[in-house]
């Protein structure tokens, strides 16, 4: 870290420890605010409840001492507990008539103005209370309590989502579906209203505040022991560093991933102890330098960054020679050139207004005006790609495109999710949603270490290999990736296996067979096996396996169920390795030590074990 | 001069002498022991809990506590003598005075703290 190695290991513990205070320090103080206003509440509910106590005691004493009558006119004075019956009954506009012996006119008299004062009294308290309910600062008061307790009841590991938009919930969608629990902050009320209407598996707490205070960082989780990763995707650049500030100073040790989209911000971030940066600009670039260069890798990629459920996306061929044409040189348009170009290609860039550097082909004019278009050679180009920061303008460019040249490989960016049926419809050949691409690779790092790593490697393996573990992929599983998960070979996760693993022989292929018929391959492709910090990718049948493995899977959500019980029972992995069907109960391994020795044939004529 | 320490200081006063002037007699004996002081005394009681809601300090908290505790004593006390009078057949005998008295007692001890802290909060408080 930033301290250099020869300071003693007690100064290390020491800014443990002041981190930990810091971060509890500002969890206090926001609690604090919390409490401040119920006691607000409470403070004005005195003069409400004051008045009301001391109504009930005038009337109470009246009624006592005004002199009546009991049933044969003899004089007889109303005890406390009458009277105090009598006014309850009566404040509360119950009326249950003149107990125990009718009133004489006094008393009446008495009752009369009681009964005015005490509804006025009770008019007065409830009217306070109720206005108090429905007063802003105690419900948000109320929320902040509620959520505090939400997350502090928090158990499992949960990643803390600072910004709920298009982005945050498809990232949450995608960590839901993998079973994950998250927490999330927005300045937005109404977004936090459409995270409770959402259909998430898990309870998801979500609080309407502003991520940069880190005071609400903290109270959404930020020094809970179970906090494992913050995620910064608000869309103020602003804020985003506010939040990596904050946790990098509260929490050092926790992984931050923060969505960034000017270079000078991402080296502001860079300050902070190495947070993860996610330019979406910039991803589309490499994305798009992969798709020249591999069009099967960055297919694999897609799909795999897309999250459970996903569909094998087409694998698209942009023309890797010829001539590029980039309208809208703003984020976008920079890092795609410099990505393209870096390719080897010749780009021309479209601008309306003239940008201050200079570039050889920056040609300033707006894109919709047919002279421009002819201008910069529509008819020989290949590419073309509409990066404007507006939606209406990219639509109207493709299809100016489309019709000067049909054969062009198309590229849009489309900025608002309520137009993807518009750019759905158009067949845009390579379309960047910036919140998508932000959210898959948030994904990415998240979901597991194994995929990640996967994902850094994969592309250096080269196009034809990926499209053979796409081969593979789909043959086994379907076009569809159901669930993506990690196994570890420890004799904690796996008990079956340190055996078997132990003998030396134990290759993959015979581990991934159907615990059903183990003639059949289980539905699922081992895509890394990481050994240490050795990582071997996409693993051959005759891979041989060793205890203390962890496995990425790819394959249906039964595959995985299936593979949990070959890993967990005995028998059945017995069974799958072997062929041989060894009874599983305790009672029957008990009464058959000779159809152990006696070999296949007598096992696998026996009873299969029940399970 | 604060109008709210000297409402807030009359009602903590006034509840402590009320529930002391209950409770001074012999501690059997129904006559020495107004039945209306009693109740002047759960009433003032009450006023004086209401005042000592949303303060936040922690002196603030013991306040609210002590006047807490005396509210369930007196309270318990004014139960005890409503049983005594309306449904026990014996009516307010020795035993039963006793147990509503010492109740109070209980709760003038809780409203003597009561008093003990505003003395420390005005002596400790410095005039600037």
């Amino acid at each position: 870290m930033r301290t250099p190695p020869a300071v003693a290991v007690g100064q290390a513990g020491r800014d443990d420890r002041w981190h930990r205070r810091a971060a509890r320090r500002v969890a206090a103080s926001s609690a604090a605010q919390a409490s401040a206003a119920i006691f607000l509440v409470m403070r004005r509910m005195r003069a409400p409840l004051i008045v009301l106590i001391g109504i009930f005691a005038i009337s109470v004493l009246g009624l006592t001492l005004i002199p009546g009558q009991d049933g044969e006119g003899r004089p007889w004075r109303m005890g406390f507990f009458d009277a105090f019956y009598i006014m309850s009954y009566t404040a509360s506009t119950i009326g249950f008539g003149e107990i125990p012996h009718p009133f004489t006119y006094n008393q009446r008299m008495w009752v009369t103005i009681s009964i005015y004062l005490t509804v006025v009294g009770w008019a007065y308290a409830i009217g306070s209370l109720l206005s108090l309910l429905q007063d802003r600062a105690f419900r948000q008061a109320l929320a902040l309590q509620h959520f505090t307790r939400k997350v502090a009841r928090l158990r499992e590991p949960f990643v803390l989502i600072a910004g709920y938009g298009r982005t945050g919930e498809l990232l949450g969608h995608s960590l839901d579906a993998l079973g994950r629990q998250f927490v999330v902050l927005d300045r937005d009320p109404e977004r936090i209203d459409a995270l409770e209407l959402d259909s998430y598996h898990a309870d998801v707490p979500g609080l309407p505040a502003d991520a940069r205070d880190p005071g609400h960082l903290a109270v959404a989780g930020l020094d809970h022991p179970a906090c494992e990763a913050v995620v910064a995707l608000t869309n103020d650049e602003e804020a985003n560093l506010a939040v990596v500030m904050a946790a990098a100073l509260l929490r050092p040790e926790l992984p931050v991933i923060a969505r960034v989209t000017s270079r000078a911000l991402e080296e502001r971030m860079r300050a902070f102890g190495g947070p993860s940066t996610v330019n979406p600009f910039d991803r589309f670039g490499d994305h798009l330098g992969l798709a020249l260069r591999a069009p099967a890798s960055y297919q694999l990629l897609t799909w795999l960054e897309s999250g459970p459920g996903a569909e094998l996306p087409a694998r698209g061929s942009p023309p890797r020679t010829g001539h590029w044409i980039v309208c809208g040189y703003g984020r976008l348009g920079r890092e795609l050139t410099a990505d393209l170009r870096a390719e080897g290609l010749e780009v021309t860039v479209v601008e309306p207004r003239a940008a201050g550097d200079e570039d050889d082909d920056l040609v300033v004019g707006d894109p919709a005006e047919p002279d421009v278009l002819r201008q910069v050679d529509l008819v020989r180009s290949v590419g073309f790609v509409a990066g404007t920061d507006n939606d209406t303008t990219n639509l109207s460019l493709v299809a100016a495109a489309r019709r000067g040249n049909p054969s062009l490989f198309i590229g849009a960016r489309q900025n608002q999710a309520a137009n993807a049926p518009l750019f759905a419809a158009m067949e845009v050949d390579a379309l960047l949603v910036p919140s998508e691409v932000i959210a898959h690779e948030v994904y990415a790092q998240l979901a597991t270490p194994l995929l990640w790593r996967f994902l850094r490697e994969m592309p250096a393996r080269g196009d034809a290999w990926a499209a053979e573990v796409i081969d593979r992929l789909t043959a086994l599983c379907g076009e569809r990736l159901e669930a993506l998960w990690k196994v570890r070979l420890s004799p904690e996760d796996a008990p079956a296996l340190p055996g078997w693993l132990a003998s030396g022989r134990a290759t993959l292929g015979d581990l991934m067979r159907n615990p059903e018929d183990r003639e059949q391959p289980l539905h699922a492709v081992v895509l890394l096996v990481l050994r240490g910090h050795e990582a071997t990718v996409a693993p051959e049948p005759d891979f041989v396996l060793a205890v203390g493995d962890e496995l990425l899977l790819a394959g249906w959500g039964a595959a995985r169920r299936a593979l949990e019980i070959v890993l967990e029972v005995d028998a059945v992995r017995e069974y799958v390795v072997t062929g041989r069907r060894v009874p599983s109960s305790w009672i029957w391994r008990r009464l058959s030590p000779a159809g152990r020795t006696a070999g296949t044939t007598e096992g696998r004529t026996a009873e299969p074990a029940d399970r | 001069m604060n109008l709210e320490k000297v409402v807030f200081g009359f009602f903590v006063l006034l509840a402590a002498t009320l529930n002391f002037g209950f409770f001074i007699g012999d501690i059997d004996d129904p006559v020495l022991h107004n039945p209306y002081e009693l109740f002047a005394a759960v009433v003032v009681n009450l006023i004086a809990t209401v005042l000592k809601f949303g303060d936040r300090t922690q002196i603030g908290a013991v306040h609210l506590a002590t006047s807490l505790v005396a509210d369930l004593q007196l309270i318990g006390a004014a139960l005890m003598y409503g049983y005594a009078v309306y449904v026990s057949s014996a009516g307010m005998t020795a035993g039963w005075t006793a147990s509503v008295v010492s109740l109070s007692g209980g709760a003038l001890l809780a409203n003597l703290v009561s008093v003990v802290l505003l003395v420390v909060e005005t002596v400790s408080f410095h005039r600037r």
